[in-house]
């Protein structure tokens, strides 16, 4: 694998603040990879998708240090819009990016600004409503479907454009739980059959852990914390007194940790966690008898 | 609600259609007594937010009838309905109007005819109940960050002060520690002001942390009503409203051959079982 994304001793401070909004980052993501990224409000992670995308410096005035690098070109250095067909981002607020009266004219706009032919177009239409199961809305308007259709919706006008690179910024904000589950099986199945890099910013972590291969923490602007999924948890102590609130079961288990009746990894799901009690349980009563 | 209390909310076979022939709510029944902390849950497009509006009498019920306080909904004065049962939008954008904070938190006293010195008393205390700054009451509320403004959208709602709040969605968008930062504090209005609190959420630990009672809905009835930990364990009713319940209560089930309480709300909870279990084997 190589990597995709380059992010080296990176500093952005947004004009008339002081305050640097993102501080001195450095982090590197290999192609293919899903990455969590995690972190308080006004941490920085939304201007962080916006640096990998272009949007920052190229639509926003401040001070830039260090590069920002995307499949072996610094963003600076790509011609307007090349850049944005590489790394697509999906808002939180999906509204903020519809234009169309229809659905289908929604998730057609983008292709048609990249100039692509229409065979072309009606053949990555036809994938991308399979995928997202959109089919009975193409002629909806936009505005009159429910939260979780939007999202989806949203998150398919960025996809129908196949950027190697999909940021998706709290795509599941308004969503009830089933709508959230479905909006996250899209990102398994992209992951699974497409190789997209996928960088997903989170609060709700109970979807997002399973699917992610590496998590990032980031507070006050600063890239705290960034590893495999695993491993990013063992710091759950550290994440905890941040304000960071992992899944019931990983932090049941770091309870069990705590009182030095468990000492294996933390589960990152129900069913790892359902095992490990078991297995756990059982050793008891062995160790009983 | 203990048996004795006459319950503040009554429901009786409330139908509710909007202008177009939508059923949005059907044979609703429901009783809510003074004090109770309430979590409405169910998928979006269920009827929450509908019947929270027939609560507070800004919608007219179909058929059936409302009585809060004992006052019928259908021939109540919005007015003096407003007074009893207060409504927190989603979105505090899309309730805060004024150009600055004192009036935003006004302009409902002084909707309801209050003289000007009640009026300020009013909002002057309703500040103080949400913590709102005084350096804050001349700012534009849009220049506060959103759980500022969440707090100056619930103070106009106090000012009124009703007996019951309905807050739908406090903690969209808020990171964990916001959230539990309003929910912390719509659970002092509950504990320290005798405030009925009803919350329209998604976010189920949220519902195991706070509610006492759950309203479960889908498809405009209600399908589960009773004591949080009772509706969490009935799994497969709960299936039907499209709801899961918290991680915790999962894994509870999942091992509850194993003599974990399948209606389990919290970690605590959990690891105090977990402790008594390993010791008997």
């Amino acid at each position: 694998m190589t990597s995709l994304i380059e992010i080296k001793d990176y500093t952005w401070r947004y004009l008339y603040t002081n305050q640097p909004a993102l501080n001195n980052i450095n982090l590197t993501l290999e192609e293919g990879l899903f990455l969590g990224v995690i972190g308080p409000n006004g941490s920085g992670k939304t201007t962080l998708a916006y640096s990998i995308n272009g949007l920052i410096p190229g639509q926003y005035h401040g001070i830039k240090e260090g590069t920002v690098n995307v499949a072996g070109k610094e963003v600076e250095e790509y011609d307007k819009g090349a850049l944005q067909q590489q790394v697509g981002v999906v808002f939180s607020d999906p509204e903020a990016q519809f234009t169309a009266m229809t659905v289908e004219d929604e998730l057609v706009f983008g292709m048609e600004n990249l100039g692509m032919s229409l065979a072309e177009i009606r053949e990555r239409l036809e994938w991308v409503v399979s995928l997202t199961d959109l089919q009975p809305l193409l002629l909806k308007p936009p505005y009159e479907i429910s939260g979780g259709q939007k999202q989806r919706v949203a998150l398919a006008a960025v996809l129908a454009m196949t950027p190697k690179v999909m940021i998706l910024d709290e795509p599941t904000s308004m969503l009830d739980p089933i709508s959230r589950k479905r909006v996250f099986d899209v990102l398994a199945k992209l992951k699974k059959e497409q190789n997209n890099t996928i960088i997903v910013i989170e609060h709700s972590l109970e979807n997002l852990i399973p699917l992610a291969d590496r998590m990032a923490f980031m507070l006050n602007g600063e890239l705290v914390l960034e590893d495999e999924t695993r491993a990013f948890f063992s710091q759950i102590a550290m994440l905890m007194e941040k304000g960071i609130f992992p899944p019931d079961a990983m932090q049941f288990f770091h309870q069990l940790t705590l009182n030095q009746v468990y000492s294996g990894a933390l589960p990152l799901t129900v069913e790892e966690a359902t095992q490990s009690l078991r297995a756990n349980l059982a050793q008891m009563a062995g160790g009983a008898k | 609600m203990s048996d004795n209390q006459k319950p503040y909310i009554e429901v009786k076979d409330l139908v509710f259609r909007y202008a177009d022939g939508t059923q949005a709510l059907n044979n609703i029944n429901l009783n809510i007594g003074q004090g109770e902390f309430i979590a409405f849950i169910g998928q979006n497009g269920s009827g929450k937010t509908t019947l929270s509006k027939c609560l507070n009498g800004l919608f007219k019920p179909s058929e059936g009838d409302i009585l809060v306080d004992g006052l019928n909904s259908r021939t109540t004065p919005i007015a003096q309905m407003v007074r009893r049962v207060g409504y927190v939008f989603q979105n505090p954008d899309h309730q805060l109007f004024n150009s600055n904070c004192w009036d935003e938190i006004a302009y409902g006293p002084r909707n309801i005819e209050l003289a000007e010195d009640e009026v300020k008393a009013r909002v002057e205390e309703a500040a103080k109940v949400v913590g709102l700054p005084e350096d804050n009451f001349t700012e534009h509320p849009f220049f506060l960050t959103k759980g500022m403004r969440q707090r100056v959208a619930i103070a106009s709602i106090l000012a009124l002060r009703p007996k019951v709040i309905i807050v739908d969605e406090p903690t969209t968008g808020q990171d964990s520690r916001q959230s539990l930062e309003i929910m912390d504090f719509l659970l002092s209005l509950n504990q320290e002001r005798g405030h009925t609190i009803i919350v329209i959420t998604h976010v189920m630990p949220i519902v195991a942390r706070y509610a006492r009672r759950v309203v479960a809905m889908g498809s405009g009835r209600i399908l589960l009503d009773g004591p949080t930990d009772e509706v969490f364990a009935q799994t497969e009713e709960l299936a039907k409203t499209y709801i899961e319940p918290p991680q915790i209560t999962q894994l509870a089930q999942s091992v509850a051959d194993l003599g974990f309480y399948p209606g389990t709300l919290t970690i605590d909870a959990m690891v105090e079982q977990y402790k008594k279990i390993a010791a008997k084997a």
